[in-house]
């Protein structure tokens, strides 16, 4: 308890020695709006919370570590399951308002936060049981946390531990979306008169994170890559990968777009959500990436594409992402291949 | 850039709906696609009965079965697609009267436009002519390559040899060109590294958990021009007609204002505005990088000679004039003013505020998190506030006039009173939005001078027609209710019918604030029906009335502190504007 005290009276402290335009950020009740979108992602929030709080056997005495905690409310699922007790660290000055919130809900004896990067910190317990983490970027992997999660995995997690959750698919299909195309990328073309095209490739090199609705699906989905947390490398999270979609129907093709699906394994009955367009509402949306040519396919007909995904070398934050794609056709009038780059940044 | 800050195309799903999520993946997968297929046409044979699943099976029929080769015939009498078309009818009119079809059918034999009316009603032959195989070059040129035409073939191959010499000097500049492109944008966009780490923590697009940490925020003006640099903001400023259309309606309706004049566009973006007609000297300041993507338009639209591009704050920069003419800006800033008047109403709505008020926070998955509503009160929330949920009439507290205004008028305290149109249980809040007005006649003693524009001018001209309590959405109309072309404005407020990306300013009223102040009138209140501070049921046609002040933040400039009071200035708050 008298360690407690000095985080608490450290915290302070923190926040006293912080630059103006600091405590700024952490006093402004908007730069905390995205913990709110997220705490009212109820797929994502609730598909931790019935991981974590059905598996009582599972967080009974064990020892916890909490990546990327932000409010904590993974910790307090953890200490709710019977954990013996949760680490939580986080870079922000979130882990401030998390202190806080801890504390009234009474379990400041059972969560210890950190905040500092996980390289840099030096944890309570040489080894923990179990770690949760909400690590997941838009397009999984734009501004993840995940290789730091890998860090802890391999720093921390006693042999045989548990990773919650532990699988994460990436999938892709093609769409049709004429409309949000022309009005996202067209526009540029002629905005009141003038010819805005300088604009146009910047636009066609961003990939847009938005909703789609699943009736644009034109061909199956194909999961392109699943990374096992278990066994997977920092080194996996560059990689190039060829697949092939299916074309359901004759239409048109103007994107590609991506989500992921996130798997709980380690849980007495595998608990899984989506994100992607078939099912309900996430803060990740999807994330469409525009093709500069229109394909015109025929039901049966093959897309062979290829995905390229790398950090990029500047910022690792970032994602430098290639799309091949060749339409396996007999039709020479329709054959089409390309490839494109894009930067999410 | 990602962002979430798009307009969302529908979802069918109620992304709050209460249903388990243990297993959201629909595990029937994309069963519930419409499956919109058409049942393929059979494909009947050209000679006899039979059916085949597509075209190129059925004529592989007739060639094998009749000794028919339809690809034959084509090649040799070189058919476009038309002239399968007729070919085809030829060949299905000869079958339909019982005489005999051979392969020496002459070009003379089917050149009737009668045959391009199909014989069999849609017929999938044709439609599957489509899907058959290219036409191969013409005899004569396989003739000629076979070596009987010896001097053509030399011909083309020395063509082609020039022109793939001329296909390798075309790639070598354009890659000249590309590298000297992303170089150039890379130098322009591609900010000095340090920067980039202040970008991401202010941007709430990308996931920005804050997993950054807080880097130092030296130059919060530096954030303000970067964060116009990006494609974004300036694609929701163009789509946001409401604006673009005003401005532009407002300089091509006044063609002679502008004809052989000096026009300054402050702040001009992508400048699309900067174009006025009748050619005037054009100057576009601008302290974003996106002022190089403004130069690129401004080159495409072939105005270079007239309009000047000048990268910097209007404060420094140099212009290459003593005095412009006319000032086009576009200048208000986000969810508030300045350039016609402001105006207030007061709003109420219990379901909004329990799923985005601290109600929200007290209860998260069973826990208490109260903590992150810390400051829910203090900050001026932008967002579009539906005009049903406005509970007041509006009441325009400030006029603004561009010609008169000095720095010091951005600091005032102004009176305002509105007259409830509902009964409600609570105030729960303030809105401002601010309505623009594009006045045609200017003043006969401005000076118009710049950059030195803090100057005091007489304050005794009429507000061009403006008055006070002006709504741009009735200003605009003539005495018969038409629209009057010659005026033009537009509002941000909720009445307006089109949303813009201003959006509107919520002061949310904090339900603690009586007892905060006074806990013994709490009280004494207690068992009366009123409770405290704000929390008073008001009865339709009552008045709310009090004062508004708006002040420039101590630690930011661009920064405003709102302050209002109400209930005969025994409640006030303060709000941030950030």
């Amino acid at each position: 308890m008298a360690s407690d005290k000095m985080d608490v009276e450290g915290a302070q402290k923190k926040l006293t020695d912080m630059a103006h335009s600091e405590q700024h950020y952490f006093n402004s009740y908007n730069h905390h709006g995205i913990h709110e979108e997220m705490l009212k992602d109820e797929v994502r929030t609730r598909s931790y919370m019935n991981a974590i709080v059905q598996n009582k056997h599972l967080f009974k005495d064990k020892v916890v570590l909490d990546v990327g905690c932000g409010t904590a409310i993974l910790s307090m699922f953890a200490v709710k399951a019977g954990a013996k007790h949760v680490i939580g660290v986080d870079m922000s000055t979130i882990i401030l308002k998390a202190k806080e919130i801890v504390k009234v809900n009474g379990m400041e004896d059972k969560i210890t936060l950190i905040q500092g990067k996980m390289e840099e910190i030096e944890l309570p317990f040489p080894k923990v049981d179990i770690i949760i983490s909400e690590w997941m970027g838009y397009f999984l992997l734009y501004e993840s946390m995940l290789d730091t999660v890998l860090y802890a995995r391999d720093k921390y997690l006693v042999k045989d531990g548990l990773i919650f959750p532990d699988k994460a698919t990436i999938f892709v299909c093609g769409i049709e979306d004429g409309d949000y195309k022309d009005e996202k990328i067209g526009f540029w073309d002629n905005v009141y008169g003038f010819d805005y095209s300088p604009l146009k490739a910047t636009a066609l090199s961003e990939p847009l994170v938005d909703t789609v609705e699943v009736k644009a699906a034109v061909t199956d989905p194909s999961s392109v890559i699943t990374l096992d947390l278990y066994t997977c490398t920092t080194a996996d999270l560059a990689f190039s990968i060829p697949f092939r979609l299916q074309c359901r129907r004759d239409d048109f093709v103007h994107a590609l777009v991506a989500w992921f699906d996130i798997d709980f394994t380690a849980c007495h009955k595998t608990i899984r959500f989506s994100t992607g367009p078939h099912t309900k509402y996430t803060h990740w949306k999807q994330t469409v990436f525009y093709l500069r040519e229109v394909l015109t396919v025929q039901q049966d007909e093959e897309i062979a594409c290829t995905l390229v995904v790398k950090p990029n070398e500047k910022n690792r934050r970032d994602l430098d992402i290639e799309v091949g794609y060749a339409l396996q056709t007999q039709d020479i009038t329709r054959q089409a291949q390309g490839s494109c780059s894009y930067k999410m940044c | 850039m990602a962002t979430s800050s798009k307009p969302d195309r529908p979802v069918n799903d109620n992304p709050l709906s209460d249903s388990e999520s243990d297993d959201s993946r629909d595990e029937e997968g994309w069963n519930d696609v419409e499956e919109d297929e058409e049942d393929t046409p059979e494909v009947i044979s050209l000679l006899d009965d039979r059916v085949f699943p597509d075209v190129i099976s059925m004529l592989a029929h007739c060639k094998e079965k009749h000794s028919f080769d339809f690809l034959g015939v084509r090649q040799k009498l070189q058919l476009d697609f038309h002239g399968c078309v007729k070919l085809v009818n030829f060949i299905r009119q000869r079958v339909h009267e019982g005489l005999p079809v051979s392969e020496d059918i002459s070009v003379a034999d089917i050149d009737d436009d009668a045959y391009l009316k199909p014989v069999l009603d849609d017929d999938a032959v044709i439609i599957g002519l489509f899907d058959l195989p290219e036409l191969s070059a013409p005899d004569a040129i396989i003739a000629a390559q076979s070596g009987d035409n010896g001097a053509l073939v030399n011909d083309l191959l020395k063509r082609n040899t020039e022109l793939q010499e001329q296909l390798a000097s075309v790639l070598l500049q354009h890659e000249n060109y590309q590298a000297a492109v992303s170089k150039t944008l890379d130098e322009r966009w591609g900010e000095a590294g340090a920067d980039d780490n202040t970008k991401k923590t202010n941007q709430t697009a990308g996931k920005g958990k804050g997993k950054d940490g807080v880097e130092e925020k030296e130059d919060e003006s530096k954030y303000y021009w970067e964060s116009y640099a990006g494609v974004d903001i300036h694609e929701t400023m163009l789509k946001d007609t409401v604006r673009t259309d005003a401005y532009r309606d407002f300089i091509y309706n006044n063609k002679h204002l502008f004809a052989g004049k000096t026009v300054l566009d402050i702040g001009c973006g992508t400048a699309c505005s900067a174009r006025a007609p009748a050619h005037p000297v054009c100057l576009a300041v601008d302290a974003s990088d996106i002022i190089i993507k403004a130069r690129e338009n401004i080159y495409r639209a072939g105005l270079s000679d007239t309009i000047t591009t000048l990268h910097g704050k209007m404060e420094e920069v140099a212009l290459p004039v003593d005095q412009v003419d006319i000032i086009v800006s576009e200048w208000m800033g986000y969810g508030l003013l300045f350039d016609g008047h402001a105006s207030l109403a007061p709003v109420s709505d219990p379901v909004w505020v329990s799923e985005n008020g601290e109600a929200f926070w007290a209860d998260v998955y069973g826990f208490d998190m109260s903590a992150m509503a810390k400051g829910i009160y203090d900050e001026v929330r932008v967002l579009h506030w539906p005009g049903d949920k406005v509970c007041g009439t509006s009441s325009a507290f400030k006029m603004l006039d561009l010609y008169t205004t000095t720095a010091a008028d951005l600091s005032f305290t102004a009176p305002y009173v509105s007259r409830l149109t509902q009964d409600v249980d609570a105030i729960d809040g303030f809105l401002i939005w601010f309505d623009t007005f594009f006045s045609p006649t200017a003043p006969p003693s401005s000076a118009q001078q710049i950059p030195e524009g803090q100057k005091v001018e007489a304050a005794n001209v009429d507000n061009h027609g403006v008055p006070d309590d002006a709504v741009a959405t009735e200003w605009i109309l003539d005495n018969k209710g038409k629209r009057n072309q010659d005026l033009v404005a537009f509002t941000t407020g909720p009445f307006g019918g089109a949303e813009t990306h201003w959006k509107q300013g919520l002061l949310h009223c904090d339900p603690h604030l009586g007892e905060k102040k006074d806990e013994h009138s709490v009280a004494v209140n207690e068992n009366s029906s009123t409770g405290s501070g704000n929390q008073q049921q008001k009865k339709k046609n009552e008045e709310v009335r009090g004062e508004i002040t708006f002040s420039v933040a101590e630690d930011n400039a661009r920064a405003l502190v709102i302050k209002t009071t109400w209930d005969a200035g025994r409640t006030q708050q303060s709000w941030a504007l950030r």
